[in-house]
């Protein structure tokens, strides 16, 4: 169970009464995280964590540190204050800190849910057992991950700031395969309310994939149309979210999108934001330095329109922060967790009937930097990979390495899906769709 | 804040419990202790330190698995942990098979404590911020070095490990490191970066001495100039070359294409939804020419320095030299008690947990590739033609750890035994068994170090975890390189 709002908040403003700062500015974070893992057909890693810890950033004479624990006690907070005081007090005025964000009203959105957050064990075995006795009588075996987290979230400051937020998220992964080599498939789902979550019928596409991508052929690697099924366009886009939409490398002169406001950037038919108060998947409605969080449009029918902030990127962009700071002990920057992007009108048959020749692909994995200056990345296809003739799936194929450039390859989207997925990945969650794309670049048959 | 009483009680009462249907429980608190600094620019980034203390139970019921972690530690606590993770195992038990076996050990009543000259916690704070602005200062002194990032990172774990077979545990584990880079940018397409001592630097158990044993100030001009010379320089065009690796980039390849695909666990499949499998699959064992000859790697966690350096793993078995590939031949795998029992050996001590609150899985510990002779100028002085690579940029495998593309910052052409022009994001790529067979040659023990790496992803939830690898330089013939420009 998550600490209480009033308890958090009791606690918080003794620590802003105690702390030896001009300046003080608390994160309160609270995770509970229940985690069941299956393979071979069987549970394997079933587990229950649960950590709060609060982070500390602290302003004396114009320097700025900050400082966490997890040791809530009274001892423990004013030892974490007493560390962040004594950090501040050896280093230098930092001229280039923006000061800490001012009281604003973040919109509420609804998040939590109890049937997550009372999940139990014996529910998620019994939800594993609807996969395996589908995936058995096949002859395949399926592998995955069953988890629940619940969250709480208080951001205060000696402002006046003051932001309350708790959520809950369910997510269910399958892999299914005959071995390791002759039949993959794979699903995913997320949500906020763990009864959206369709245990049997995820299993099914898992299961049906793997059953229909047994003996894959090999295909000579090179510049093929795909269809790529969101969780592959999510994965791109993430590493979008790192080279081309934070504020920070972008302030730096060395994001993708420096200096490309207002340019055409990809295709017409692309429109990307992020978007916190999605009804699909409600994020956080402020950031960890407490401004209320915005919806951001990140590329627009083809131009590049913004990037995300947080108050330091923003200050140095001449700009206003968008809500979209990472705890203060990042130093990432700030980020876009909340990424969509806009829908089109094909469906996935439309899209594969449409298809002369072409790569039908699941997801991708390790995707990598390949030049992070071109958004250019490295990885495989995994999962499902299928062959397309003459508007057909023929045959499932073996993994090739891709090497995309993805804003050049969103510039050759010929298709978008109408149907949109929430896709997690990492803290990120993206709600996207399937798109269909020209001249995608494989480099390398992966099994050969 | 629990005192050492309130641990004592919390793990024994843990090593005690008796429950209907329980074989095995241990218990792990952790306390944690970092320091992070860095300034990019030379104006400070990221300064901060974090505590984290806590404890997990982890037991076995009905034959299957529980885990439960809770922050704090006193008896309350892990009686309420062991609550729960008995009820979770008894969850697990509905969907397992035959009852979890575990190789067997002589518990351990032990101690260890990383060797250090130096505690970087006591160093203070201003020395290191000024250690870091010299580096800046003098990074800044070759024309053209636009931008510049200079950074430490300090660690230290506190272990209490006991178990219901009666090991009793304690262990502080220490790491320390740091390093540098500069970038050189024309507009946002000409960029040159280099970094020193490798990319995400240097991390090694130790003390202080690990940051000033670096020569990092030595390092600056180079590291600059050579940022400054690959705006100008050609990317490397594709070709098959013998390529020779740097230290760090062989360090690299070991990690992802021999340690990856040695953890038993994902061996029998427990990554297959998220990190992947493994070709290298048991019955291999024994049989596989898995590289040429002369490459021997052993794991080896009580190998003095490495990140995957202890005295015990998080199923208390003591770190012990284990050869995985012996002059070539695979011949075991990193294990835990779990699945050391199910292959049918000794565990080779690698079960690690990144924090208190994660349940251990099979990790690399200190991946050792045995040096061989001579040095990397006589390597290079021997080769006729070829590409040396140097440091990593980039890196991509598949998910059965067979097809991978890796990248350096720099590469070097080498004509007639001496190194010439210079490229930029130079790629190369292979598959594993066929790559590490190619290798006929591996510098000796004067170019060997174990290079840290401070954040090998795997598990759900994701698990930060340090791992080390000894290399040395080495060469490998008939590669592809370079990619189509």
């Amino acid at each position: 169970m998550l600490r209480a709002r009033d308890q958090v908040f009791a606690l918080l403003e003794a620590a802003l009464a105690r702390s030896p700062g001009e300046a003080t500015e608390l994160v309160y974070h609270e995770n509970r995280e229940a985690t069941t893992r299956f393979a071979e057909n069987l549970i394997h890693q079933n587990m229950d964590s649960t950590d709060a810890r609060v982070i500390v950033r602290l302003v004396k004479d114009g320097k700025v540190a900050v400082a966490s624990t997890n040791d809530l006690s009274d001892a423990g907070l004013a030892q974490v204050l007493d560390n962040a005081a004594q950090i501040a007090s050896l280093l230098e005025p930092d001229a280039s800190f923006p000061g800490l964000a001012d009281p604003a009203t973040a919109t509420a959105v609804r998040a939590y849910f109890e049937s997550t957050a009372n999940d139990s064990p014996a529910a998620r075995a019994d939800a594993i057992r609807q996969i395996v006795d589908l995936a058995k009588p096949q002859g395949i075996q399926t592998a995955g991950l069953y988890q629940v987290e619940t969250q709480a979230i208080a951001v205060a400051n000696s402002k006046g700031v003051r932001h309350w937020h708790t959520e809950t998220r369910a997510e269910l992964s399958i892999s299914a395969s005959e071995d390791a080599t002759t039949a993959q498939g794979w699903s995913i789902g997320a949500a906020r309310d763990r009864t959206r979550l369709d245990a049997a019928q995820l299993g099914h596409v898992a299961i049906d994939k793997a059953m229909r991508s047994r003996n894959p052929e090999a295909i000579p690697a090179g510049d093929y149309t795909v269809i790529l099924e969101p969780a592959a366009v999510g994965q791109m886009l993430l590493f979008l979210g790192f080279l081309a939409f934070s504020g920070k490398s972008f302030a730096q002169g060395r994001g993708v999108l420096s200096g490309k406001i207002g340019e055409k950037v990809t295709g017409d038919n692309i429109t990307i934001y992020d978007d916190a108060f999605l009804p699909e998947y409600p994020g956080v409605p402020f950031d960890f330095e407490g401004t209320p969080k915005q919806k951001v449009a990140l590329i627009e029918n083809g131009i590049a329109r913004g990037v995300v902030h947080d108050r330091r990127s923003a200050r140095q962009a001449g700009v206003a922060s968008t809500g979209h700071a990472l705890p203060p002990d990042n130093a990432r920057g700030p980020y876009p967790k909340n990424l969509v992007m806009s829908p089109g009108t094909a469906s996935l048959d439309e899209m594969i009937a449409s298809t002369a020749r072409g790569i039908l692909v699941t997801h991708f994995w390790y995707l990598n930097y390949l030049n992070p200056m071109k958004a250019q990345l490295t990885g495989s296809t995994r999962d499902g990979t299928f062959l397309i003739e003459s508007g057909k799936i023929t045959k499932p194929i073996r993994n090739l390495r891709a090497t995309p450039a993805v804003l050049e390859v969103l510039s050759r989207a010929e298709m978008i899906g109408r149907d949109r997925v929430v896709y997690p990945q990492y803290s990120a969650v993206m709600y996207v769709p399937a798109l269909k794309i020209a001249a995608f670049p494989f480099v390398e048959d992966t099994e050969s | 804040m629990a005192t050492p009483r309130d641990i004592e009680r919390a793990g024994e009462r843990v090593a005690n419990v008796k429950a209907a249907g329980l074989t095995y429980a241990d218990f792990r608190a952790v306390r944690l202790t970092t320091e992070d600094l860095s300034l990019i620019d030379g104006k400070p980034d990221k300064i901060d330190r974090k505590t984290s203390f806590g404890f997990g139970v982890r037991v076995l019921v009905d034959g299957a698995w529980g885990f439960a972690a809770l922050p704090g530690c006193d008896e309350d606590l892990a009686r309420q942990a062991l609550d729960t993770a008995i009820a979770i195992a008894r969850a697990s038990a509905r969907l397992a098979a035959a009852p979890v076996q575990l190789a067997p050990i002589t518990p351990v009543r032990g101690e260890y404590q990383t060797p250090f000259a130096q505690d970087p916690f006591a160093v203070p704070l201003p020395d290191k911020v000024d250690l870091m602005r010299r580096l800046d200062a003098a990074l800044r002194q070759t024309p053209g070095i636009t931008g510049t990032e200079t950074f430490m990172s300090f660690r230290r774990e506190e272990k209490w490990f006991y178990s219901t077979e009666g090991a009793l545990i304690t262990q502080t584990i220490l790491h320390s490191g740091g390093g540098m880079s500069a970038a050189a940018m024309r507009s946002r397409r000409e960029v040159g970066e280099r970094s020193y001592p490798t990319s995400g630097g240097q991390h090694e158990s130790g003390g202080y001495e690990v940051i000033t044993g670096m020569n990092l100030e030595a390092a600056c001009a180079q590291t600059a100039q050579e940022a400054v010379a690959l705006l100008d320089a050609p990317v490397l065009g594709e070709q098959t070359a013998t390529l020779i690796l740097s230290g760090d980039l062989v360090s690299l390849q070991i990690h992802e294409s021999i340690g990856h695909p040695l953890e038993l666990d994902r061996v029998y499949g427990s990554e297959r939804n998220f990190s992947g499998t493994s070709f290298a699959t048991p019955e291999k064992r024994g049989s596989l020419r898995y590289a040429a000859e002369i490459v021997t790697v052993l794991s080896d966690p009580s190998a003095p320095g490495g990140l995957g350096t202890f005295g015990f793993d998080d199923d208390g078995v003591p770190a012990a030299a284990k050869p995985l590939i012996q002059n070539g031949l695979l011949v075991d795998y990193l294990s835990s008690r779990e699945t050391a029992a199910r292959l049918g050996t000794a565990s080779t001590g690698a079960m690690r947990a990144e924090s208190w609150m994660n349940l251990p899985l099979v990790r690399m510990t200190n991946m050792n590739l045995a040096p061989g002779s001579g040095t990397l100028a006589e390597m290079i002085a021997e080769t006729d033609r070829g590409v040396l690579i140097a440091t990593p940029a980039s890196w991509s495998i598949d998910d059965r750890r067979e097809n991978f593309q890796l990248g350096g910052e720099i590469a070097y052409e080498i004509t007639g035994g001496k190194l010439g022009a210079i490229y930029k994001n130079p790629v190369y790529s292979g598959s594993t068994v066929e790559f590490w067979n190619s290798c006929d040659k591996i510098a000796g023990p004067a170019d060997y170090r174990i290079w840290g790496t401070p954040n090998c992803g795997k598990g759900q939830p994701g698990q930060n975890m340090r791992t080390g690898q000894g290399a040395a330089p080495a060469r490998f013939r008939n590669v592809k390189v370079g990619q189509t420009v």
